[in-house]
């Protein structure tokens, strides 16, 4: 909300604070100042009179012009149309600060000229914001012809010289939208007196009436509607079109800006209607109103059920609490008034200024919230002010539909409990005081203090908690000291699935890849194309771009977007991992039941995952040979080698062939991660099809559900003896068919070897010459080994002879 | 005796002359041989009368070992020569690049996360987490902002549909473990996690982290919370910062404020950063909303409890002097890489 600093000032005085101080003194008591601007820059302005014009004589729009501003006639050139002999007008003197700089003394095409003479627009204000008959728009400001020559306090007097906050209140103090309720706001911070103009019940006098008002619907509860005759347009008195002018408001007459006016005052949104347009003299709320309806802003909006809709004799008149009628608005030949003071529910409201995209103030003032005693305030307020300024009489009788259902709080407080949760010792009288200050009426008993809440308030301030809030924000937090809770100790640790990731992410970043965090939100594509989804995937209803739309069901996409990313950025190794939760969708049988407990199924599914990305470089060493390009193996070997550090040996996880996702996966060099016979992972090369879709190439890719890992019981550290006896080794290179397998060939060794072999490993593949095609040499290293004792030749050469023999016969292996 | 003399200078001579190992080898065969000059000495010795026979004896074994001697010492000189010149020709240049293992690095959201985990699980915290699709009733109902509350415009939510949305904020976390505990107090809980809101620019991105703290028990007070945060701050911009609290509004705490750190890069002077006020506001918190114990079963006239939520990206800027949030998710290598180093 915009503050005039001279209109806070008509009910509280604060025009003896610099105002940075004020503001920073509102600041912090918790109602944010989140900007302070001078209503005008300008200055050095003085009010003259043009007593000479002539044509320029080397331009065919400029003046020449000798104008009076008081102390003496200065030599001014002004190109503005309307300049000339006999008006009064604006002077920037030589050295005045205007909107775009600084005057001059200069020569302009061979004249002096001496100061400029403005329009309002270069004093500052907008051209949205010029008085009505104002000339700023097409030349120079025109003044009354009785203003005095030479003022200098001429922009006070015109309502231009003022400071304008810029309040932003917590939703909870919507109240201090409000200027009566900032006042006093202000009055209890600064401690001083504040003043509302509030004539309580002047609005009850009034005639006859044979005004109805109904409301069908349970969300407008109450309506004040008022009658007055014999209403006179014209304009408004100068200081309501200033203040109107410094909150932000234009002036267009007498009744419009009482409106307006009563709003900022009381924060309630009224209406007036032009009587002649209810012959009936009847308004009827309604909430199942349907059709077009053309309001004051020209637009015809389409009403559906729900909206709040006023009506009068079944026809609509105003789209209630968002925006009046066109067919019932003021005009300027208006004399009888309706006044509508009502309050419509927040909800209702906000909502159809949401499905309308129909923001004003007035419905933005109910969504937020209303005192109470709001209609009434206003209504008061508005009657006064149209029978002082407007001619108002022959008022009729109010009448009111529901009521303001408005009791005070009444919230009772200790000291005890006060201090206790404050953690402060704050004696019973400052805290009175503060109370005091607020108008919370405290009745102290003992060091009990019992509040009665003004109804501003009655929204924010309803525990003993509220109550404790208010006397520490007045105080200050400045005194409050530094404590740790004493409570019971509790052992702080983390759980098995904190403390995994904690292993993955420091393996991962040891063996050089860089963890990212990626976007939750994914796209058509990303959600569509993943690997192991989850589920089903979750789109969210209103999304901000087609790029996050889905909540993702594997990460695959986001790790594919970040390598494509780089890439085009000319950064080829990238080596990256991502720890995260993926979700899938699980629609429930059962309806939620509620209140809910924590251990209730939600309706989705949830997994943390690990995905790993290789491209390129793993290692770049060029000088010592020593670079490392990353393909299947290194992707399996970086997974194999996590998981035995996690527990899983590779005993206890299975690598197969992949078959149940060939279309994110390359056939031939991807398999699924098993455990337990359930698959918990997928790795390998990334298809050539989806490599297209991110315009990547020769990209591996590993995704493995963590829950899976924290869950399955992972292996502890085992000490084994160390074997006093030493081990033997040989090697064995045989030629067999490119598609048998290594691990088959060192299984079959292995269990040919019989228990004195303890491990076959292939250290060679080779193809190509001296090798048939279709066929490889793949050499073997078996180690033989006994615990009690020292192998000897002929207890080995039977055994791998044995091996050889099961190679050739299984295999059709042939020695070399 | 004269001769004795003379083989031995002769044989010293010849040792002294020996360039390399082979060489002082030779001399070695040919001076203390079994044909060699020391040899024929003994030859000699049976021509000699039984008193001459012992001096004799006595000088060429002197002379034997004086030879042996200088032939060791010469193996030694020569030997460290030999290895000199290969060390020599070993040479290397030792400006060319060193074996780099490649290191990877940890992204910077985790790095204050897990600094923030350390501070908490040091003082008895345990770490605890929950969905981002969540219910509504978490996410709201169950922290006080029942629905059409005017709070709900302060978070822009991501819903799915009218039960689901994506968590607006960790408080959904405190409010489902808040539930778990009820019955299990005191508890002390650190909550962090992903959260999402439609709000997207150089200082919103539409999802970000948080970091909430929960502490729950018997007389647990609003200084508590400040001597709690305190400690927080010094753990990540280490110690020198003080703190104070501002007024604020939560619909989940009662009362609320925000924080604000001294500024760690002008120590509370006024610099561009903290735009003069020698003040960074760093988080808000407050004691924990009476209602919000009563729909969790916990009585408000027993039990007290303090929250506080922090941005851990805006924790990440300031520590890190990061100016766009942005920034974190592009992912972009060369901003990662930065994040190599252990501090």
């Amino acid at each position: 909300m915009k503050v005039s600093v001279k209109w806070l000032n008509s009910y509280v005085k604060v025009d003896d604070i610099d105002v940075h101080e004020l503001a920073d003194r509102i600041t912090n008591a918790g109602i944010e100042v989140e900007g302070i601007e001078p209503l005008t820059v300008a200055t050095s302005v003085v009010s003259g009179e043009v007593i000479e014009c002539a044509p320029h004589p080397d331009s065919d729009h400029l003046h020449v012009c000798k104008v009076d501003v008081g102390s003496e006639v200065l030599d001014i050139v002004c190109g503005a149309p309307n300049c000339r002999k006999g008006i009064k007008v604006l002077v920037a003197l030589v050295g005045a600060q205007l909107k775009d700089g600084t005057i001059k003394a200069s020569t302009i095409r061979g004249c002096a000229s001496n100061g400029m003479l403005c329009s309002l627009l270069e004093l500052g204000i907008e051209k949205n914001m010029l008085p009505l008959g104002s000339k700023s728009d097409t030349g120079i400001e025109e003044l009354p012809l009785d203003t005095v020559n030479g003022n200098a306090h001429i922009l006070d007097d015109l309502g231009l010289v003022d400071w304008i906050l810029d309040v932003s209140p917590t939703p909870n103090r919507a109240d201090c939208n409000a200027m009566w309720n900032f006042a006093k706001e202000v009055g209890a911070i600064l401690n001083r007196d504040v003043t509302i103009p509030w004539i309580d019940g002047y609005a009850n006098q009034g005639g006859p009436t044979k005004l109805r008002i109904y409301s069908t619907t349970a969300n407008c509860p109450h309506f004040l509607g008022k009658i007055v005759n014999h209403v006179q347009l014209g304009p408004s008195p100068k200081w309501m079109s200033e203040q109107l002018h410094a909150a932000g408001v234009k002036s267009i007459n007498n009744v419009v800006d009482i409106s307006n006016y009563v709003m900022l005052e009381t924060g309630q949104p009224l209406h007036f209607y032009d009587l002649r347009t209810n012959p009936d003299q009847e308004i009827t709320v309604v909430d199942d109103y349907q059709g077009p309806y053309t309001a004051l802003d020209g637009i015809t909006y389409d009403l559906v059920k729900g909206d709040l809709v006023i009506t009068s004799g079944g026809k609509a008149a105003g789209i209630a609490g968002v925006m009046g009628g066109d067919n019932t608005k003021i005009e300027n030949d208006t004399t009888s008034i309706l006044i509508e003071a009502a309050l419509f529910d927040h909800a209702a409201i906000r909502h159809t200024s949401n499905r309308l995209g129909l923001q004003t103030e007035a419905a933005s003032r109910f969504a937020k919230g209303l005192d109470p005693l709001a209609q009434r305030k206003a209504m008061d307020r508005a009657v006064e002010l149209l029978v002082k300024y407007a001619n108002g009489s022959d008022m009729e009788a109010t009448v009111e539909y529901g009521n303001d259902q408005y009791t005070p709080n009444v919230v009772v407080e200790t000291m005890e409990h006060l201090n206790g949760l404050l953690g402060t010792h704050i004696a019973l009288e400052s805290a009175v005081d503060v109370l005091k200050r607020l108008d919370f009426d405290p009745k102290v008993d003992g060091t009990t203090i019992t509040c009665t809440i003004p109804s501003y308030r009655s929204d924010d301030v309803k525990l003993a908690a509220d109550i404790d809030e208010e006397v520490i924000r007045m105080i200050g937090y400045d005194d409050l000291t530094n404590t740790l809770p004493l409570c019971e100790n509790s052992f702080g640790s983390l759980n098995a699935s904190q403390k995994q990731r904690r292993m993955i992410r420091s393996y991962m970043t040891n063996h050089g890849l860089n963890e990212i965090i990626s976007f939750t939100l994914v796209d058509d594509y990303g959600s569509t194309h993943g690997a192991l989804p989850l589920g089903p995937r979750i789109a969210v209803a209103s999304p901000l771009s087609e790029e996050h739309k889905y909540v993702r069901n594997s990460l695959m996409s986001s790790l594919l977007s970040t390598v494509a990313y780089n890439h085009a950025h000319f950064i080829k190794d990238v080596n990256l991992y991502e720890v995260s939760s993926v979700y899938g969708d699980h629609p429930l049988d059962q309806p939620l039941v509620y209140p809910m407990h924590y251990t209730d199924p939600n309706p989705w599914d949830q997994q943390e995952r690990l995905g790993i990305v290789l491209s390129g470089l793993l290692e770049t060493n060029p000088l010592v040979h020593h670079s490392l390009k990353t393909d299947y193996y290194v992707m399996k070997g970086l997974i194999e080698g996590l998981l035995e550090q996690l527990g899983y040996d590779g005993k206890r996880i299975k690598l197969v062939e992949n078959t149940i996702d060939t279309d994110h996966f390359h056939p031939y060099q991807s398999v699924t991660i098993q455990l337990n016979g359930q698959t918990i992972g997928i790795f390998g090369r990334v298809h050539p099809a989806m490599e297209a879709h991110y315009d990547i190439q020769d990209i591996y890719y590993g995704e493995i559900d963590l829950d899976a890992l924290v869950n399955g019981h992972p292996n502890g550290i085992k000490v084994k003896t160390i074997n006093k006896y030493p081990s033997t080794s040989r090697d064995l290179s045989i030629v067999v068919k490119e598609d048998v397998k290594a691990a088959d060939l060192c299984a079959s060794a292995k269990s040919a070897g019989g228990k004195l072999v303890s491990s076959v490993n292939v250290f060679d593949v080779y193809t190509g010459q001296h090798v048939e095609k279709g066929y490889k040499s793949v050499s073997l290293s078996i180690v033989y080994e006994s615990f009690d004792h020292t192998l000897k030749d002929d207890e080995i050469n039977p055994i791998q002879d044995k091996i050889v023999d099961t190679l050739v016969c299984v295999y059709h292996a042939v020695q070399r | 005796m004269d001769t004795i003399e003379t083989v031995k200078q002769q044989g010293l001579s010849a040792i002294e002359q020996a360039n390399d190992l082979d060489a002082l080898n030779q001399v070695r065969i040919t001076y203390l041989g079994k044909k060699g000059p020391v040899q024929d000495l003994m030859k000699i010795m049976k021509d000699l009368s039984a008193e001459e026979k012992p001096k004799f004896g006595a000088a060429v074994n002197d002379c034997k070992k004086a030879l042996a001697a200088a032939i060791e010492a010469k193996q030694a000189t020569l030997k460290d020569a030999a290895l000199n010149v290969k060390l020599e020709s070993e040479k290397i240049d030792l400006t060319l690049d060193g074996y780099h293992p490649h290191n990877g690095s940890v992204n910077p959201i985790q790095l204050i996360i897990e600094a923030l985990e350390d501070c908490f699980v040091g003082l008895g915290y345990t770490i605890a987490e929950g969905p981002e699709v969540e219910l509504d009733y978490w996410n709201f109902e169950r922290a006080n902002i029942p629905h059409d509350h005017p709070a709900r415009d302060m978070q822009d939510t991501f819903f799915i549909d009218v039960n689901r949305l994506l968590r607006s904020h960790t408080t959904s976390i405190q409010m489902r473990v808040l539930d778990e505990y009820s019955a299990d107090l005191p508890v002390k809980l650190l909550c962090p996690g992903k959260v999402y809101r439609r709000d997207s620019d150089a200082t919103h991105s539409h999802q970000f982290t948080q970091c909430e703290g929960l502490v729950v028990g018997k007389n647990i007070t609003l200084a508590d919370l400040k001597g709690t945060l305190q400690f927080m701050v010094d753990a990540i911009f280490g110690k020198g910062r003080t703190i104070r609290f501002r007024p604020s509004y939560f619909p989940f705490t009662e009362p609320s404020v925000e924080v604000d750190m001294t500024c760690h890069n002008c120590n509370g002077k006024g610099c561009a950063l903290c735009k003069g006020t020698g003040w960074i506001e760093i988080l808000g918190s407050g004691m924990v909303h009476p209602h919000v114990f009563e729909m969790a079963g916990i009585d408000p006239n027993i039990y007290s409890g303090f929250a506080f939520g922090v941005g851990i990206e805006r924790l990440a800027m300031l520590k890190y002097g990061i100016n766009d949030i942005r920034d974190f998710y592009t992912n972009d290598l060369r901003f990662l890489e930065a994040f190599k180093r252990f501090n």
